[in-house]
């Protein structure tokens, strides 16, 4: 009676799919899902985890691309952490998916999970989102050499962001600023509690700039807005409203920044069964349904397959490790 | 008048048959979703989402925004009936609202907090309604110093929260500010007090704490006492009626609480908890009969249950004008219209007035659907009341812990519940009181937080504090609300002992 939790709804189909598929998967070679699929985002409701397991398990059941459901459950803790512990207990189910970003690398290098990227099986890239530097409509700052200059003459200028120091948001300007030739540690960065939090405390003048995620800001730019992007982390010019944003690179800053997001399952996944996954995702990228969900929630597809995405973890690893290093807050 | 106009308008958008349902469906699951701990609202909407997407625009967040106020206002019946707090925001009715079920008064409780909740609701949409844009401005003026001498001046409630012995009031407040820093530090990434447990990296859920301390501790209370089943059944619903006097008691603290309450919303990050604390412990201040708060006084229930529905329709501010969540339940609001393609944010008046306008007009009707709908289900939903004392105490038993883990899907939060009702109950048999520990618990995160980023922002100068015309005016309120009961206590001349 009390009970119609998320996780409970979900698991309803389970016990039916079981059955249906116990018979065919045995005699075909190719693999497909026998039950329906959990895929964990490893945070609360609401945020860029779930938002993307809710999106695609809705496109793929609206398209009907899969014979089996995607059950979204949400495994919040520790930053993604206690989803990771849990995931890697399930060695070699094919059955169990989670959401990925770039987290996936920082948290274990701050020395906060016990396993790292390496413990699990990259699936596939699917899109991306970058990083964007936005300051007050009023502010003196003009682009982003005149902010970049006035943080390296007065470095106790503030700049937000929504993430804790050796996530997401402080890697992206802390990268920035190595690339203009200052130190990485010398920015003063300040940590909100979301890229909501730093945006009103810009609105409001409480600190001179913020760094955050582009698809997040675009609903704060355009006509009438308080707030004014300086550059994107993008390596050419975004679409939409962020059309007259340029980019890092095009004002003589050799910086890019991705904020990619993928899918990775649990440790040894079998190879058919990640090839499974592979075509399907691929398959659901082409569909109008996702179209339509990435233009509103301002993402741009970055396919990959399993193995260019698992190269490219290791290579985010690497880049990673380097500007944590220089931060001091390196931990493995 | 130009708002006359618009909420014309938005009438006619809300009062669309379609849309009646709507407001009638959300209000009403928001109702049931209140009433269980752990279900709260958020993982509610996050559900929705899928079933919104397809729909207009306006009726998705008439509906969504609907199951958020309905379940601040249901949250109150377990609060009072069972001591556990269905929704974080309605921790403070259960201070009064449980005591008063208690006497056999129930009836009485249920229906204050139902004319409460709908009186907080009703005011704060004409809030809404005529200030909203105005409001983005109050919002963003907030920054860091100024939350922390928000949180400052919230904690000052401490001393009139622990009725007898303010040093056990103040050992309480302590450990609440010590269970709110445990998991990661968000100014450093650092682990505090989570002796390398993964389950600890994310602090511990206030509602863990709340149903602990609260539920469980009053059902080991009742075992050790009781004895279980011994006593009789009281008639324990009691009238629903209230007396013209006890209306005209009510009056002041719930018309002061429904502003306060607005205010409290509108401030991102403050929300319907802390404001349904800062309206109880206003009124406790204020009112004469102040120390009979905690016992059963009907302002007691009065204050946060006004409070609590007025900052709820509050937080539709900053979400509606500027675009920025004030909590994870609007965050997931945000989510939703983001997803029916709606950009909330200054442009919204103007792009989208039906979307706006739509919800505004649809909160009065969904108001006056709660106090319809939740009325005459009072004498239904107290009967819980008359089962025998062993059912009961069971009952709330496993709607602690179905409450918890439906939160986390964690074990480990179960221990952890059975852990804070046995420190509750230890509590409770030493006289420290709970109040100020939850209270403790929700602001002392927050506001060290605050004072850490400002602190961070101003290069480590705390004149930070005090440059700020309105966190220096917020602390010295804090300093005379601290000063004044002392005081009056000084010129009673009670012996420092006694007063302890």
């Amino acid at each position: 009676m009390t009970s119609l939790t998320l996780k409970r709804l979900s698991v309803f189909a389970l016990p039916f799919a079981a059955f249906a598929g116990m018979s065919t998967a045995a005699q075909a070679q190719e693999w497909t899902p026998e039950r329906s699929i959990e895929f964990v985002a490893p945070a609360n409701p609401g945020g860029g985890w779930d938002t993307l397991v809710r999106t695609m398990s809705r496109v793929i059941q609206q398209e009907e691309l899969a014979d089996e459901s995607f059950a979204a459950i949400n495994v919040p803790g520790g930053g993604g952490a206690v989803a990771w512990a849990q995931v890697a207990r399930d060695s070699g189910n094919p059955h169990k998916l989670f959401a990925t970003s770039p987290p996936m690398i920082l948290v274990p290098l701050a020395g906060a999970s016990r396993y790292d990227h390496t413990d699990f099986t990259p699936v596939a890239r699917i899109n991306t989102d970058y990083s964007i530097i936005l300051v007050a409509a009023d502010s003196e700052y003009q682009n982003l050499e005149d902010l970049l200059n006035a943080l390296k003459e007065d470095p106790s200028l503030s700049v937000g962001g929504g993430s804790a120091p050796g996530s997401m948001d402080h890697i992206a300007i802390a990268g920035l600023a190595s690339a203009a030739g200052m130190e990485a540690s010398a920015v003063n960065y300040i940590p909100f509690s979301g890229g909501g939090d730093a945006m009103t405390n810009l609105m409001g003048g409480h600190i001179e700039a913020v760094v955050g995620g582009a698809g997040e800001a675009v609903g704060q730019l355009g006509e009438g807005s308080q707030l004014r992007a300086l550059g994107v982390s993008s390596e050419e010019r975004l679409g939409g409203g962020l059309s007259d944003v340029p980019t890092y690179q095009e004002q003589g800053f050799d910086y890019t920044f991705d904020i990619w997001r993928g899918v990775m399952g649990a440790p040894d996944m079998p190879e058919e069964a990640v090839a499974y996954y592979e075509d399907l995702f691929a398959e659901m990228l082409e569909t109008d349904a996702w179209r339509e969900a990435s233009d509103q929630l301002g993402w741009i597809d970055a396919y990959q397959n399993s193995e260019e995405f698992g190269a490219f973890l290791d290579q985010q690893q690497e880049q990673f490790s380097d500007v944590l290093s220089e931060l001091g807050l390196l931990r493995q | 008048m130009d708002a006359f106009n618009n909420l014309m308008y938005g009438f006619g958008i809300a009062l669309e048959p379609i849309n009646i349902a709507y407001v009638f469906a959300g209000v009403f699951a928001g109702t049931i979703i209140g009433m269980l701990p752990g279900l709260g609202p958020i993982s509610a909407l996050a559900l929705m989402i899928p079933i919104t997407f397809a729909m207009e625009p306006s009726s998705g967040l008439i509906l969504m925004a609907g199951v958020y106020y309905g379940a601040i206002f249901g949250g109150s019946t377990s609060s009072i009936l069972l001591n556990a707090p269905g929704v974080a925001g309605t921790v403070a009715t259960s201070f009064d609202g449980y005591p008063m079920a208690k006497k056999g008064l129930a009836g009485k409780a249920l229906a204050i907090a139902a004319y409460s909740s709908f009186v907080g609701g009703t005011v704060s949409v004409i809030f809404l309604m005529l200030v909203a844009p105005l409001l983005s401005k109050v919002a963003v003026s907030f920054g860091p110093s100024e939350y922390f001498a928000l949180m400052v001046l919230g904690l000052t409630a401490v001393v009139s929260l622990s009725d007898k012995s303010l040093i056990k009031g103040l050992i309480a407040a302590v450990v609440g500010v010590i269970i709110s820093i445990v998991g990661i530090d968000m100014q450093t990434g650092t682990e505090r007090f989570t002796f390398g447990s993964v389950q600890l990296l994310d602090g511990i859920d206030f509602l863990v704490v709340a149903l602990g301390i609260f539920a469980l501790a009053e059902v080991f209370y009742m075992l050790l006492r009781g004895g279980g089943g011994k006593e009789a059944p009281r008639n324990a619903i009691g009238s629903l009626k209230l007396t013209r006097s006890e209306v005209k008691e009510i009056a002041g603290p719930v018309g002061r609480s429904s502003v306060l309450g607005f205010f409290t919303g509108v401030l991102p990050g403050a929300g319907a908890t802390i404001g349904s604390f800062l309206g109880y412990s206003m009124e406790k201040r204020i009112a004469k009969d102040g120390d009979t708060f905690g016992q059963g006084n009907i302002k007691g229930v009065a204050a946060p249950e006004a409070a609590n529905n007025a900052a709820c329709t509050g937080s539709f501010v900053p979400l509606l004008t500027l675009g920025v969540p004030g909590s994870g339940t609007t965050a997931v609001l945000l989510g939703a219209l983001l997803v029916m393609g709606v950009n909330p944010g200054p442009m919204m008046l103007t792009e989208r007035p039906d979307v706006f306008w739509g919800v505004v007009a649809s909160m009065y009707i969904g108001n006056i659907f709660l106090l319809v709908l939740n009325l005459p289900l009072i004498p239904l939903i107290a009967k819980i009341l008359d089962l025998p004392k062993p059912l009961l105490l069971s009952l709330i038993l496993i709607f602690c812990m179905i409450g918890v883990y439906g939160m986390s899907f964690s074990v480990f939060d179960l221990l952890l519940l059975l852990g804070f009702g046995l420190v509750g109950l230890g509590m409770r048999l030493f006289g420290f009181p709970a109040a100020p520990l939850i209270l403790a618990l929700i602001l002392g995160n927050i506001m060290e937080e605050s004072m850490r980023r400002a602190l961070q922002i101003s290069g480590g100068d705390w004149m930070t504090f005090i440059d700020k015309p309105i966190s220096l005016g917020l602390l010295v309120v804090a300093l005379l609300s601290l000063g004044l009961p002392l005081l009056k206590k000084r010129r009673k001349k009670i012996p420092p002992d006694v007063a302890i």
